[in-house]
């Protein structure tokens, strides 16, 4: 008896989601049908500014294979739409007028961008049209408009400070498009990054070769380009930034209308329990950037401050990997088994690491506090006291921040300083306690080496063969007067010979001795 | 034309050539000792030979200092020179050989009857030669009739043979002659510090280091680590248990950036789609927070590996070498972390290229040819697999026996030692060069499971820690004693010879296993001259992946280079894969892999995370070269490696006394305080007993493919024997002072 499962949407999650459900395909415990709105399989939808910049192909992106996965017994269907979802029926309806029945149902439609209200741009959100030279960068085929461009060394303006936008025209000014970023605020990242940070940042986009407008309200998109094509955007201070393509990366919107036109309870997301089930309906699923994980219980303390979607794909992996092993439960070991299983854990906040090449930059968690803000006021709740420790080295494009209670990171903040980056990061995540000597965390991009050159004459010279430098002097002293003799004498140099140096250097140095003398 | 023996040193699988004279002067040379334990005062000996290295492609005349000491164990005092009976006063007493056999052969018989042939075992060596390799599977299966064979590189060679074997069809350590590194403008070393365990190798990666292109992967700043630096290359410190996750982010680059050599995966390999699309997940940020490893030096390697592939392949320029160590592979998923890295280097197309290659570092003397001829519990010689009927039946063939007193596979050496004294388990056990007292993972669990067996006999020189478990201990030969082969970590084949006649009580393992053999009315024949059981095994090994039936002992003694596969008829095979890899379709085949949740778990609170490894004076469990004085006065007792910050933070100073536990056991060792290590991390060697011993904190969890235990990441806590308070109260954060 196998269990009829359908998921929605066919984007990385729902891929990881249909690739830990292939084994139970494979034992005939589940059927499993998957239904792509695009006409390819799924792909990483993180890295289609670097496919757009010309930097990687369409085939490198792929994390699926539709003829493989029809062959091990899946049915996947492309470039089909879902109208609507018969709850009351258990089936969904489809573009092509058939329906679908499911016991099953996942939602795993993503999200979809934020197309901001400018007057030449269409503002209904669901349907937008976006006029020639205008693009959200979503898909392969907004990815294709700004290869084009970046071939063609065209002016490209990015619309928007956000981490996207700014990888974006990162990596188009690094292959040779005229770039300039868009934003509100003073600084790019105004979501993520404190102020000192940004100011750093900012420098290092501009030494990066993209124009920066800070402070920046657009009211409008010009169209004055042949054919009608995108040629300037318009600020409400009146002036206008010109160029040949506008990006618009200005975040994106759970896509929760077929969730939301069945009936099912939805907020930014459409919400899911502690196992991703939709509220009131336990067969159907959501995971992945359209699903808000909240629980129907007031009093749960893991939905006490919870939020929206990230729009960070790595949640909605771990979310996948975990619905699959629970929906395999309940197709082979029935409803009990599977509620035994853990539930899905709660989410740490996400981190952001700039993917760049000229820039370094990772940031996560709350960085508004100041190193001397709460030196003199108590903690609230008995919380462990925040500290804040600080580095600051404009001039070099360097900057770090990390805030800390209980010597556990709850923020960071760190700008061209590669190997701290990685650190924090790490220590982010596993929730670590940092080193007392926050300083430790600030050397590691450094250049000194542990312990360089020693003239203590006990130190071992030859470590394959533990000759000390002692030794090879008496050796030296006694009448050997090139490495094969000190090799023969001592056995210094006789393993890797890597010591060979050194031993010359001991030869000449007591003869240049015995010459002054 | 020099005079004294021509061999090879006893230890690792280097295999460094040397030359064995008598002792010119009687008393002189360097002191050999006989301190049976460590921290005694060394009694210099006479040591009956001298040894000096000898020019060969490996090691080019140099030795280190554990080949330069090896004889001074031949005349140690503290060697067992008779067969030794252990009391009921718990005392072992010496008997003689008659007696020793009669007592092994009732023991076995008296097993048999209660518990059945496969209540009897035999633990195994990577540093048995060829011929006792061999010979000790045969007599497993014919003589004792029991499956119940494994052996010690179950915990060294596992995953990455069980790797190489998916993706090439045959596991061959390096595919290729060790000189050929020497023109290499790249060699990426995963897991492997080389400059500790077999230091002459290092002149092998001079060129790659002037070239600016040696790049080490190691959470430690290990001494092959430390060759990276003033211009030699990168290191890339990823935290313990993220070296998978780190190869895929290289992977990925290599894919993205289109530095993949298409033409290759398109014409040589199988699976290539499916390893690019599970690589799609893997790009440099991402690994970068898993990692610890920095975005941009992940991408650096990327280009570093593609850019010399392609200079070796387009212009016959430099090369590109990735090889991999016991750092990656002895993990629970140690088998698919060295797929990954077959995976890269198939990816740049350098495996059967003329100027690169993939390849891994063999531990163990000779741990390539003792996991070729039968000592595995799933093998027959020749690399063949016992379950196969027709390896089945040519084995039946040549050992002259119907094919159904072959048993069935048996136990990997994790299981087989769990199941030690269990009811369905082995009761009576024989162990032949293992130590495993000290080897084995969660060795504290090891040496009850000895304790409970019915009988156990170990086959050793000196009384090893695991020697002192047995019922009866029986000497035999040295290696300077012994005729014999040895496959290199090279895949050759080489000779070892004898230069001594061993003391009077001590006898070779054919000898022991022939007459055994009789005692039993074992069919086929065992016997004790090395060159009939190489002989023998020519034939055994006729038409396996692992073939030597073309290579004989004249050939060997006439200097001939020998790799196998080496066919009779054909000149052998120095370069494997050439023309095509081992698989029926003459492709490589590419398996996709992801990295397991349990290798990157990390430890909340105080606990750390514990990898273990070696030491440039000492060879595994140290049950030798912790008896040679200058080694052992030069490395007395195993030092906890920790972070400068991670000892203040509890008190402790450098040498300060501290203990390591875990839920398995305790240890207490002095520590050794240095940057080289990160904060989060501790190392100890496992090369020592008792209170020192590494291995009664590790776990005996292992990887579901090739059996390997997880080694490098065991959840331990470390705290000071006497904490010095001040020191830790300066460390802790002010958080903490005011609370207390």
């Amino acid at each position: 008896m196998s269990e009829r499962i359908v998921v929605v949407g066919f984007g990385p999650v729902a891929a990881r989601l249909v690739e830990g459900l292939l084994p139970a395909v494979r034992r005939g415990s589940v059927s499993l049908m998957v239904l792509g709105q695009e006409a390819e399989a799924a792909y990483n939808r993180v890295m289609v500014a670097e496919f757009g910049v010309g930097r990687s192909t369409a085939e490198a992106l792929a994390m699926a294979d539709a003829a493989e996965l029809i062959a091990e017994g899946v049915d996947v269907r492309l470039g089909v739409t879902v109208k609507r979802v018969d709850r009351a029926r258990q089936r969904v309806v489809l573009s092509d007028g058939t329906a679908e029945g499911y016991e099953r149902l996942v939602f795993a439609t993503g999200a979809r961008p934020v197309i901001p209200n400018l007057t030449g741009i269409n503002p209904d959100p669901a349907h937008p049209v976006l006029p020639a030279g205008v693009t959200a960068l979503r898909d392969l085929n907004d990815a294709g408009m700004l290869l084009r461009a970046v071939t063609a060394r065209q002016r490209v303006v990015v619309l928007g400070g956000g981490v996207l936008g700014l990888e974006t025209a990162l990596a188009a000014a690094e292959e040779g498009a005229q770039t300039t970023v868009v934003h509100s605020g003073p600084h790019p990242m105004g979501r993520n990054i404190d102020r000192g940070g940004g100011a750093v940042l900012n420098a290092a986009l501009r030494s990066a070769g993209v124009s920066v407008v800070s402070n920046a309200v657009s009211t409008a998109v010009e169209h004055n380009g042949p054919d009608g094509i995108f040629s300037a955007l318009v600020l409400d201070d009146g002036s206008r930034v010109e160029g040949d393509l506008l990006l618009l990366s200005c975040g994106v919107r759970p896509r929760i209308e077929l969730a939301e036109g069945c009936g099912l309870p939805v907020a930014a997301g459409i919400l899911v329990d502690h196992r991703l089930r939709t509220h009131h309906e336990p067969h159907m699923f959501a995971i992945g950037d359209c699903a808000e994980v909240r629980c129907a219980s007031s009093g749960c303390p893991d939905c006490k401050g919870a939020t929206a979607p990230s729009g960070l794909v790595g949640p909605g992996w771990r979310q996948a990997e975990w619905l699959a092993g629970y929906l395999e439960a309940l197709a082979e070991d029935g409803q009990e088994a599977a509620d035994s299983l853990p539930e899905l854990a709660k989410e740490q906040p996400g981190v952001v690491v700039l993917k760049a090449r000229g820039i370094n930059l990772a940031v996560a968690g709350d960085n508004s506090a100041e190193p001397w803000d709460d030196m003199l006021c108590p903690s609230p709740d008995g919380l462990p006291h925040r500290e804040v420790a600080q580095w600051a080295d404009p001039g070099h494009g360097r900057y770090v921040k990390m805030t800390t209670r209980g010597g556990v990171l709850q923020g960071l903040v760190s700008v061209g300083m590669p190997r701290t980056a990685a650190e924090l990061v790490v220590l982010f995540e596993r929730g670590s306690e940092l080193p007392a000597d926050r300083s430790l965390l600030l050397r590691l991009d450094g250049t000194d080496q542990p312990a360089g050159a020693n003239n203590d004459p006990a130190r071992t010279v030859c470590r394959c063969a533990g000759v000390s430098g002692a030794a090879i002097e008496e050796s030296v002293a006694s009448g050997c007067a090139s490495v094969p003799e000190v090799s023969k004498a001592t056995r210094a140099g006789t393993g890797c010979g890597g010591c060979h140096d050194d031993i010359k250097a001991i030869i000449e140095k007591h003869f240049q001795g015995a010459v002054a003398a | 034309m020099p005079s004294g023996t021509a061999t090879h040193c006893p230890y690792c699988a280097l295999q460094c050539a040397m030359t064995l004279s008598p002792a010119a002067v009687p008393g002189a040379g360097f002191p050999a000792g006989d301190i049976p334990t460590p921290a005694s005062p060394a009694v210099p000996a006479t040591p009956l030979l001298e040894v000096a290295g000898r020019e060969f492609p490996t090691n080019r005349g140099g030795l280190c200092r554990k080949g330069w000491t090896s004889a001074a164990l031949l005349g140690h005092a503290g060697r067992v020179t008779e067969p030794l009976l252990k009391g009921s006063d718990g005392v072992h007493q010496p008997i003689g050989w008659d007696q020793a056999l009669m007592l092994v052969a009732a023991a076995v018989k008296d097993s048999w009857a209660r518990h059945g042939h496969d209540s009897v075992g035999v633990f195994g060596s990577g540093g048995l030669t060829n011929e006792k390799a061999y010979q000790l599977g045969k007599f497993a299966r014919l003589a004792l009739r029991t499956s119940r064979i494994d052996y010690n590189g179950r915990f060294c060679m596992s995953s990455a043979a069980a790797a190489g074997n998916r993706a090439f069809g045959v596991d061959r350590g390096l595919p290729f002659p060790v000189e050929d590194l020497d023109s290499a403008s790249v060699i990426l070393l995963l897991g492997s510090n080389v400059a500790e365990t077999m230091p002459p190798f290092v002149q092998h990666l001079q060129g790659a280091r002037d070239a600016g292109g040696l790049i080490v992967v190691d959470p430690r700043r290990s001494a092959t680590a430390a060759f990276t630096g003033n211009g030699g290359g990168i290191h890339l410190q990823p935290l313990p248990g993220t070296d998978l996750a780190l190869i895929l982010g290289i992977s990925h680059v290599v894919v993205h950036e289109g530095l993949a050599d298409a033409a290759f995966l398109e014409e040589r390999t199988k699976g290539h789609k499916a390893v690019l699309r599970s690589l799609t997940a893997f790009w440099p940020e991402r690994v970068q927070s898993i990692t610890g490893v920095p975005a941009t030096l992940i991408r650096e390697t990327a280009r570093r590996l593609a850019r010399s592939a392609r200079l070796a392949k387009d212009e016959g320029q430099g090369g590109c070498y990735i090889l991999s160590g016991r750092g990656v592979e002895q993990h629970v998923d140690g088998t698919d972390t060295a797929t990954a890295a077959i995976n890269l280097s198939l990816l740049l197309g350098l495996p059967g290229s003329a100027r690169s290659g993939y390849g891994t570092l063999t531990g163990q003397g000779n741990g390539q040819g003792g996991r070729e001829h039968g000592q595995k519990a799933d093998q027959l010689p020749g690399y063949r697999k016992i379950t196969d009927p027709a390896a089945r039946a040519h084995m039946a063939k040549v050992w002259g026996v119907d094919e159904s007193l072959i048993p069935g596979a048996g136990l990997p050496a994790v299981e087989f030692l769990k199941s030690l004294g269990q009811p369905d388990g082995v009761r009576c056990l024989f162990v032949h060069g293992a130590n495993v007292a000290v080897s084995a993972p969660d060795a504290g669990a090891v040496i009850a499971g000895l304790r409970s067996l019915d009988f156990l006999v170990v086959c050793d020189f000196f009384m090893s820690e695991t020697a002192a478990e047995a019922d009866l201990v029986l000497p035999v030969a040295q290696w300077a004693e012994e005729e014999g082969t040895m496959t290199n970590l090279e895949g050759r084949v080489i000779r070892r010879r004898r230069a001594l006649t061993p003391p009077p009580g001590v006898r070779t393992e054919l000898w022991l296993m022939s007459r055994l053999a009789e005692l039993l009315d074992a069919p086929s024949t065992f016997s004790d001259d090395p060159r009939t059981v190489f002989e023998e095994l020519r034939l055994a090994s006729a038409g396996g992946l692992a073939d030597y039936s073309g290579i004989d002992y004249d050939m060997l003694d006439a200097g001939e280079a020998a790799y196998w596969p080496y066919p009779s008829g054909s000149k052998g095979t120095p370069r494997l894969f050439a023309d095509g890899f081992a698989h029926a379709d003459r492709r490589a085949a590419m398996v996709a892999v992801t990295p397991s949740r349990r290798a990157q778990r990390s430890f909340p609170g105080d606990s750390l995370a514990l990898a273990t490894g070696r030491l440039l004076e000492h060879y595994q469990s140290g049950a030798q070269t912790r008896r040679v004085a200058e080694l052992s006065a030069s490395q007395p007792e195993a030092r906890l490696q920790l972070h400068p910050e991670t000892a203040a933070r509890r008190g402790i100073v450098d040498g300060g006394l501290v203990t390591v536990s875990n839920e398995r056991g305790e240890v207490q060792v002095r520590a050794e305080v240095n940057t080289a290590i990160r904060p989060d991390t501790v190392f100890l060697p496992f090369h020592f007993p008792g209170a020192g011993s590494a291995n009664r904190l590790t776990e005996a969890a292992t990887d579901p493919i090739s059996g390997m235990p997880e080694f490098k990441t065991s959840r331990v806590l470390v705290k000071a024997v006497r904490a010095e308070p001040a020191l830790a109260a300066a460390a802790v954060s002010s958080h903490r002072k005011e609370e207390s």
